[in-house]
């Protein structure tokens, strides 16, 4: 006989409130429903209430963990509006505090995600590390969740010291490779409690449209820094982990070797940061004046792939639409197909392992 | 000629394909939005989104269906006199949420397909715009 257990919208096992209904038998999950909107605070009506520099500031509040990829992926937006191109100095400085932010993310979740797995010395290894992280975003904004780095048409704020930002890049590029990395990608606790359980298959992440490192897990090697280069990403070396069995322990991989990488590009940033102006022109701009009346801009957030479209008003000062795509709200409907068939103690593991947010899906 | 160069002409499209604004455009003429999801998947280009826009005055909404094709995005606009369109929920499976939110928060019928309960507000009638409800 088959019964359903709620899990959520507030629940231990969830970060943020969202429910899943499971249908079961006995211990193995048969079905699941999900439901959403507990976040839900209408931000992009408000932003049709905003002008174009507030609308900047509003959407940074989108998300906690990816703010900057929000501001980034509206600012290249506006800037398609616009025609403006930010010059190479503020481009490079995107790229360093987006492959910050994504390395916090990572590091945020691999925490979590040891935590599910009943491995809480771990927890705390990458909260101490992920703390170190937002120390260095703190150097460079001067805040820890909302930087306010990006304006239209170039950033808000330079690196002074990059030879000091790129050693504490290093030392903790060097933690990550002592303790984190050769953990979840080797220790038999990681591979037991991860191997074989969640999986999505590659059709049916195909079907379902999942991007990030829940596609590439699943053997999708889709990442818009290298398909769609934006901010200087064309101008760096850096290679897209892909896994193929699309399973929990795929997942951990594939982010695990991300972390690597973006390290990688932070190392090549810092040291090519080239000099010059922090924003086009004489930092005004025109919205009168523009190239298009609707533009679209994607950035491949920690999560997956963010898109922005923007539209101007005829005699106003504020967008007539800013819609968001994010990339939880093309993975979380996948969710169902990887907990169908699991035992019912692996869920609470298994929806963590697409790394969701919902404050990023309800906006 | 590449993919994206062979796509008017895959889908039967006359009028050139316009980049602007970061999406290549394609008007999609008399083509129904059943029939562009079809082509669409026969190419194997990833849905990405619909963005649903509600025009000046009575001229009804705007839907504009996104596409990516080897990391280019493509865009087809589909102007809405009433406020139904049909769903091709049925042939992509990705375009479920997005139905249902521009259900929600528009009051846009996507025809053919069934509707789960509200998912992004709680216990309100669907269907309902939300940009009049607020005014």
């Amino acid at each position: 006989m088959s019964y359903k257990i709620p899990m959520g919208p507030y629940h231990p096992a969830l970060e943020e409130p969202y429910k899943l209904d499971l249908i079961c038998d006995g211990e193995t999950v048969c079905d699941a429903k999900l439901h959403i909107g507990f976040n839900f605070r209408g931000i992009e009506h408000l932003a049709e209430t905003r002008n174009y520099v507030q609308v900047i500031a509003l959407m940074e509040r989108v998300c906690g963990i990816c703010s900057n990829i929000h501001t980034l992926t509206l600012c290249q937006a506006m800037e398609g509006l616009t025609g403006m191109t930010p010059p190479p100095r503020a481009q490079y400085i995107r790229v360093i505090v987006a492959e910050l932010e994504r390395l916090h993310s990572h590091v945020l979740w691999a925490g979590i995600a040891a935590k599910l797995m009943g491995f809480k010395t771990m927890f705390m290894t990458c909260f101490e590390l992920r703390e170190k992280v937002m120390d260095v975003l703190q150097a460079i904004s001067g805040n820890r969740v909302n930087y306010s780095m990006n304006r239209v048409g170039g950033v808000n704020r330079d690196i002074d010291d990059p030879q000091a930002v790129l050693k504490m890049v290093e030392a903790l590029e060097a933690e990550m490779l002592r303790t984190v990395i050769p953990i979840f990608t080797t220790s038999s606790t990681a591979r037991s409690r991860c191997a074989g359980i969640g999986v999505l298959t590659l059709e049916k992440a195909l079907s379902c449209g999942v991007v990030g490192p829940t596609a590439r897990a699943s053997g999708l090697p889709q990442d818009l820094r290298r398909a769609a280069p934006y901010a200087a990403y064309s101008e760096l070396e850096f290679d897209v982990p892909v896994q193929q069995d699309g399973d929990v322990r795929a997942r951990l991989l594939v982010r695990a070797l991300e972390i690597m990488e973006t390290c990688k590009i932070l190392r090549q940033a810092l040291t090519k940061l080239p000099p010059g102006e922090l924003f086009a022109g004489d930092g005004k701009f025109d919205f009168t004046k523009l190239v298009a009346t609707t533009s679209t801009s994607r950035v491949e957030a920690p999560r997956g792939e963010v898109m922005y479209s923007v539209s101007w008003k005829e005699n106003s000062r504020n967008p007539s639409r800013v819609h968001v795509r994010t990339p939880t709200f093309a993975n979380m409907p996948a969710v169902r197909w990887m907990v169908m068939g699991s035992r019912l103690a692996d869920t609470p593991l298994i929806q963590a392992s697409i790394d969701p947010c919902y404050s990023c899906t309800d906006r | 000629m590449t993919l994206l160069e062979s796509i008017p002409e895959k889908l039967g499209i006359t009028t050139p394909m316009v980049d602007k604004g970061g999406v290549h455009w394609l008007e999609p003429g008399a083509m129904t939005v059943r029939e562009l999801c079809a082509a669409m998947n026969a190419v194997k280009a990833r849905f990405i989104t619909i963005t649903a826009y509600q025009l000046p005055k009575e001229e009804g909404f705007r839907l504009e269906y996104h596409w990516d094709l080897d990391g280019q995005l493509l865009g087809f606009p589909f102007d809405l006199a009433g406020k139904s369109i049909e769903s091709i929920y049925d042939l992509c499976e990705a375009v479920d949420w997005i139905e249902r939110e521009i259900h929600e928060g528009f009051g846009i019928d996507f025809t053919g397909r069934e509707y789960e309960p509200l998912l992004l507000r709680q216990g309100d009638t669907p269907g309902v715009n939300l940009r009049e409800e607020a005014k």
